[in-house]
């Protein structure tokens, strides 16, 4: 690293006027649009504060008529009192008490580093810094107005200089965290700070953020009386319409890193930061106006810094206010230096020119355009360039304001972004396009995708946003889109998880998760004490052919400790039971080579489960399982046990295939009379309280057979070749023990529940040679040591084999001992899908064990790529309006869905003279009549209708449903006249929206009835 | 100032779903195996339509985005750095909006200019002609071009099996599904192949087309018209003598040496007909880089199928040159790569 090392603007989120993320930023400047409107009326009355510019020039001092602005437009983000407390785990008291702006960054900070191909749980308690441009304090002058109602809550809610703090103590963040109020330049300030301190190692991530929210007339009127205020309430920046300032909202929040740190983790990259730079003005001509002079050294400093000339600047992001003489300074400031660039100009422009001065995030929306820009390699138009001020000579300084998108060339490409200060704090930033990188993928592995939320709600809403992404990605990037998901998706209680080999089944299926998400259960975060997980290791019988040879193509792992265990049974089997398995070869299925294989089975899977962290605090096995469970416990070594196991089954091989098994739905007590007699039969397991198995002699076991069927008790012949753990084994048995002399008698590390006993081994009891050969004849007393382990409190078991055969009993033993346990079979047979194990993974996350799920992709796929960030719950409001300051109200703190609730400051008790609220009940007749309507037509329930779903994008009316929408308005409310459909299609987005528009056509002409509107503005 | 140079950054594949052989193809639309291999020379193919449900599982779209997005990787760079895309394809998804739109979009391609070509077996060379062109005359920096065709449409899956002749089985085991791009850039980015000559001729005057496809509407979609027809005989007379001389004109075009080539892309008609005309291609040592075989005639897609394979085996300083031949309306193509 060097003192001037890049940094890597590695992910991002933002709200803006028009824009509720970084894609409809994106398009709303791309598309030239304009973010403004009229002031919303939950922020105050517009018309209240308003007094229109004046008739005649002349009369200048009448036109500013004290208390008043001259606009009634701005550029206002839309839903700014919505907000998840409980996702943040903030009390809904609390949330209201607090700053929206506080509310807002924490849910961006959330989305950007989501953005960032990050956890945000990744970066708790790591030293990762949190820098907030902030000037507007407009909460406070609401809210700490009286007094007596002030508490705790207050001072923490105050977004001012809590707005940083908030988002460290929330996410858990240690490095450095402030809030920064240069004014207007702010927040390019706080990303200028950020910058110099991830180069001087005092974090490794940084959060950069901005924030402005208008709560209040107050600056509108400062502007206006300033002689600031633009009438349209829109900057019309370099433009010869240019006529001051409108205002605007805005929350952006960007991560950065050090270019080499991004690089290395394989993050995705924006833009890089070259370089930074801040100065003051000093003792200027007047402490608001804009200085020339400082403006050009600080540009020109920066870029000396960054080694860059104007000849290597492409473009310019510039503060560009639309005032005249701002406009004319900023341009001979940077003129000085792009007049005698070579080559053509440098192409100039504005975010200002689609929604306004976002003031404390004016500087990170110029950021966030200039970012963007570099990262689509395409500079957006400026909004009224077209209408260029001629005044300015932007042509003869070789300043080009952009009329139309401008291409950028291939190769390193520098960009330049200017914010500057109202008391001449100014900044100034250099940007280059990300260098490249390599990411190639493999060719369609699979993968499984995991989204997971706060509530069953959001965890379908979440689902459905990343099917619709994920169904508009290219198929190559499945399996690297399905590990981000894993690295940035999988830390939340309510959960699901698709494993899929091809992207339109995951699209598909995720879809189809989404309706099963009202069922998820929570899963617990680890409060309750960590999960208890047992392995349980099925027993002879559930070998099949090429079983799970899927594990072996698509599990890296178990393909490692596969081939492992195979090399250390070879010696003794003389073949590879590896191959055998995988060429499906029949011979497997003799148990000189069904014991090696099974057991080599059991060992890979339960390895490469331990390996990916999911590991066993207790083992059971099942006869020949037991093998396996003892390796996994450690009791036996991987090499004692093959030769064991081979040996075992050779020996076995040898005996006569004079025996059977039969399957009897009877309780082992029900079983014993039958077997009096009958020398060479006996009871080879006990599965369940009526669940036994009688093994020995064939004659004898068909009388028994034929004795049962009889009585008509449920029976069921296994397909072995041998009566195992039955009096036949017996010759055998010696021979074994000799066999397992020198096996060490150490103690498991693991707790073992033995099926010889049918309980847990204690004490100094060992697996030792007399254990194993005892194994081969006695009962496998599976129903009491199954018993013995659910009842000691284990959360997880995962069966441990190529079929599901203990999981049934499992299930019948839970079921009957009232358990919680949460059961699994690794391989449910052979019809499982050939990405079982991601399957498997998603299953066990789902039941709130954490994988490591980077066992599951090959190195080439663990390459993080953008997925839609956390779509939040939006249904908890809470605002306060801004009236005159001591009449300012607070909503109420949550407003139930499909509620009419605007939040109109009351003024009437006070009997001021302001245009009141139109007249009693009307307003509520409206909204419901409206939102009716809306409903009649669109054919939607009312009660998933809200005010602030927008008609077309959210309720489906297009021209045609808009015509039937206007027409009924018209029979409902007579009075109105005829709507201009005109109005209703270009100015009417959401339902509110309509609402209002209603309500000022009924207060301007159509209702008698109510007061006549304000003293003398009209 | 000189022209740049173009070079040939890197080529990204996209076969769709599991390879189809013959046994399969027998079992399915009853095509008799021996015959496959005997008189066509292909082994298997691949569909974007599951042939034994009928289901299209993908688009043309679909695999070229994919294809487009592994070149894109293999190049190390992002949507943003591509300033042009041109495709070549004789079964676009739809007439409109082209698909090459549809890919640019699933891309994040926005801004840049974009060509379709409807275009048949010559039609990956003419696409990179286009983009050849526009480098050298500095329009563009980095070109995407793309080439792929789904035949989804012309195959029939709930047909009874006895019920077809020969001649409408040929084309199950002839053609294929498949899409292949390649970044073609100003910068001598990946192993530095440039791109020294692309020539791209019609000669169908006065010649009936050796193949037609048709297409429908719904004012004609009833008609008897065949959907699609090959004249298998003009095909086999005349691509041979075609290729030859495609072959011939680039090398006197650059004044190099059938000695001195080191590979051969011949045309990729089918597995039998591509050995033939390569072995007709007087190189001695070049080596062949035939793909049909074991991919199926994918039309537009085959040349980046064919560069895919060549960037795989190249390793040293060296000359290839492809040739590919269009026998609707009949044109003749080649291209000339040297890496130095």
């Amino acid at each position: 690293m060097t003192e001037r090392e890049p940094i890597a603007v590695v992910g991002l989120d933002c709200r803006f006027p028009g824009a509720r993320d970084a894609q409809e930023y994106w398009s709303l400047l791309m598309d030239g649009r304009d973010g403004t409107e009229r002031v919303p009326e939950q922020r105050w009355d517009a018309d209240r504060y308003h007094a229109p510019p004046p008739a005649s020039p002349q009369s200048t001092h009448e036109a500013r008529p004290p208390g008043r602005t001259n606009t009634v437009r701005g550029g206002f983000i839309a839903d700014p009192d919505a907000f998840d407390p409980a996702f943040f785990g903030i009390a809904p008291r609390e949330a209201a008490a607090m700053d929206p702006q506080q509310r807002l960054l924490l849910q961006c900070s959330w989305r950007a580093i989501e953005d960032a191909t990050l956890a945000p749980q990744e970066l708790a308690g790591t030293e990762t810094g949190v820098f907030v441009g902030v000037m507007a304090n407009e909460w406070a002058y609401l809210h700490l107005t009286d007094y007596d109602r002030i508490t705790a809550r207050y001072g923490s809610g105050n977004g001012y200089f809590m707005g940083a703090n908030r988002v460290s103590y929330h996410l858990d963040l240690r490095g450095p965290s402030l809030a920064v109020d240069t004014a207007c330049s702010s927040s390019l300030v706080a990303v200028h700070l950020a910058v110099n301190s991830l180069r001087a190692r005092e974090c490794d991530h940084a959060l950069a953020a901005g924030t402005n929210l208008i709560m209040t007339p107050v600056i509108n009127i400062f502007y206006a009386q300033a002689g600031l205020s633009a009438p349209d309430g829109r900057c019309k920046p370099f433009s010869a319409a240019a006529d001051g300032i409108g205002r605007a909202e805005g929350v952006a929040v960007l991560v950065l890193r050090r270019l080499s740190d991004a690089l290395a983790d394989r993050q995705p990259v924006y833009a890089v930061l070259q370089e930074t730079g801040i100065n003051q003005d000093g003792r200027s001509n007047g402490i608001t106006a804009p200085n020339r002079w400082a403006q050009q050294q600080l540009i020109e400093s920066v870029w000396r810094r960054a080694g860059l000339t104007a000849d290597d600047i492409r473009f310019v992001e510039a503060h560009g206010t639309g005032t005249l003489l701002g406009d004319f300074i900023e341009a001979q400031a940077l003129g000085e230096l792009t007049g005698g660039r070579s080559g053509g100009s440098v192409a100039l422009g504005s975010v200002k020119s689609n929604f306004g001065h976002a003031e404390g995030a004016a500087g990170i929306a110029g950021l966030v355009k200039a970012v963007l820009a570099l990262h689509h390699r395409t500079v957006p138009p400026s909004r009224f360039a077209d209408d260029e001020n001629p005044k300015l000579d932007l042509a003869g300084r070789r300043l080009s304001l952009l009329k139309s998108p401008l291409r950028l060339p291939s190769g390193t490409v520098h960009a330049a972004v200017s914010s500057f200060g109202m008391g001449g704090s100014n900044a100034h930033a250099v940007l280059a396009t990300a260098p490249r990188a390599v990411h190639r993928s493999r060719h369609t592995a699979p993968g499984v995708f995991t989204v997971s939320a706060r509530t069953p709600e959001r965890l379908r809403a979440n689902l459905l946003a990343q099917a619709d992404a994920l169904s508009r990605r290219p198929e190559n990037q499945l399996a690297q889109l399905c590990w981000t998901s894993n690295r940035v998706k999988s830390r939340l209680p309510h959960r699901a998880a698709v494993a899929a080999a091809d992207l339109p089944t995951l699209v598909a299926e995720l879809r189809a998760a989404a309706e099963r998400a009202g069922a998820s259960r929570k899963v617990d975060g680890g409060r309750r004490g960590a999960p208890s997980v047992a392995f349980a290791f099925t027993g002879q019988g559930a070998q099949h052919p090429r079983m799970t040879a899927s594990w072996y193509r698509s599990c890296p792992s178990y393909a490692r400790h596969l081939d492992e265990i195979d090399q250390l049974l070879a010696p003794h089997t003389g073949v590879s039971v590896r191959d055998l398995v995988l060429d499906g070869d029949a011979e497997a299925d003799r148990a000189r080579l069904a014991q090696p294989a099974l057991f080599a089975v059991q060992y890979a899977m339960a390895a490469a489960l331990d390996e990916a962290g999911i590991s066993p605090s207790s083992v059971i096995g099942h006869s020949i399982g037991e093998f396996a469970a003892a390796c996994t416990a450690g009791a036996l070594d991987a090499a004692d046990a093959a030769r064991l196991v081979a040996r075992r089954g050779a020996l076995m091989d040898k005996l006569p295939e004079d025996g059977g098994m039969l399957a009897v739905g009877l309780a082992a007590t029900e079983v014993e009379p039958l077997l009096s007699g009958r020398e060479r039969l006996g009871v080879a397991a006990v599965n369940g309280p009526h669940a036994t198995v009688i093994a020995g002699d064939a004659d004898q076991l068909a009388a028994v057979e034929k004795e049962l069927a009889e009585r008509e008790v449920s029976l069921r012949r296994l397909s072995v070749s041998h009566a195992f753990h039955s009096p036949l084994m017996r010759p055998v048995v010696e021979e074994f023990r000799r066999e397992c002399a020198d096996v060490s008698d150490r103690r498991p590390a693991l707790q073992v529940y033995s099926t010889v006993y049918g309980r847990a081994l204690t004490g100094e009891e060992t697996l030792d040679a007399a254990y194993w050969a005892r194994q081969i004849t006695e009962p496998v007393r599976f129903a009491e040591a199954a018993g013995a382990l659910l009842a000691d409190g284990v959360t997880h078991v995962v069966e441990i084999g190529p079929r599901a055969v203990l999981t049934p009993l499992l299930a019948r033993l839970r079921a009957d001992g009232d358990h919680t346990v949460s059961l699994h079979s690794a391989h449910p047979g052979e019809h499982a899908p050939a990405h079982r194990p991601q399957q498997l993974f998603g299953e066990l996350w789902c039941a709130g064990l954490t994988p490591d799920w980077s066992l599951l992709y090959a190195e080439a796929d663990r390459v993080p790529r953008r997925l839609p960030p956390y779509l939040f719950d939006d249904s908890f409001r809470s605002w306060r309006s801004g009236g005159a300051p001591e009449r300012a109200e607070a909503s109420a703190p949550t407003v139930p869905p499909g509620a009419d609730s605007p939040a109109v400051p009351s003024g009437a008790d006070r009997g001021e003279s302001c245009p009141p609220a139109p007249a009693a009940g009307l307003p509520d007749s409206v909204a419901a009549l409206t939102h009716q309507l809306v409903c009649r037509v669109g054919g939607h329930d009312p009660q998933r209708v809200h005010d602030h779903d927008r008609l077309h994008e959210d309720l489906g009316f297009d021209s045609i449903r808009v015509m039937e929408l206007k027409t009924r308005i018209e029979d409902a409310l007579p009075q109105l006249g005829p709507l201009p459909i005109e109005d209703l299609l270009a100015n009417l987005r959401t339902v509110a929206d309509l609402v209002g528009h209603l309500r000022g056509r009924l207060a301007d002409g159509a209702a008698p009835a109510a007061p006549a509107t304000s003293e003398g503005t009209r | 100032m000189a022209p740049p140079t173009a070079y040939l950054a890197s080529v990204g594949t996209c076969l769709p779903g599991d390879p189809v052989d013959n046994a399969t193809l027998a079992k399915l639309v009853g095509v008799d195996e021996t015959w496959a291999e005997m008189f066509i020379g292909n082994t298997s193919r691949y569909f974007a339509v599951d042939l034994a449900t009928g289901q299209v599982r993908h688009t043309l779209a679909d695999i070229a985005t994919t294809a487009a997005d592994r070149a894109l990787a293999e190049a190390a760079l992002e949507p943003g750095d591509i300033d042009c895309v041109v495709m070549g394809t004789a079964t676009p998804d739809h007439l409109m909006p082209a698909t090459v739109n549809l890919v640019a979009d699933r891309l994040g391609i926005d801004n840049v200019p974009t060509y379709q070509l409807q275009s048949g077996c010559a039609g990956a060379v003419q696409a990179l002609d286009v983009a050849r062109t526009l480098l050298l005359a500095r329009r563009c920096e980095t070109v995407l071009v793309i080439g792929g065709d789904v035949c989804a449409k012309h195959l029939e899956t709930d047909f009874d099996p006895g019920s077809r002749t020969s001649a409408e089985l040929v084309n199950y085991v002839l053609f294929g599904d498949g899409a292949g791009a390649a970044v073609l850039s100003t910068e001598a980015m990946g192993q530095g192949i440039a791109i020294r000559q692309v020539l791209n001729r019609l000669v169908g005057l006065g010649r009936e087309p050796g193949q037609v496809i048709d297409w429908f509407g719904l004012g004609d979609r009833h008609s008897d018209r065949t959907a699609v027809m090959e004249d298998y005989k003009a095909i086999e007379e005349a691509v041979p003598v075609m290729a030859r001389q495609m072959f011939w004109e680039l090398l006197d075009d650059l004044g190099w040496g059938a000695d001195g080539l080191d590979f051969l892309l011949p045309p990729q008609l089918s597995g039998r007909m591509s050995d033939r005309i390569s072995a007709g291609m007087p190189a001695p040592d070049a080596r062949r880089i035939n793909v049909v075989r074991t991919v199926g005639n994918n039309g537009n897609a085959l040349p980046f199928l064919q560069l895919d394979e060549l960037l795989r085996r190249w390793e040293e300083p060296g000359r290839a040159v492809a040739v590919a031949i269009e026998s609707s309306k009949w044109i003749k193509s080649g291209i000339a790569l040297e890496r130095s």
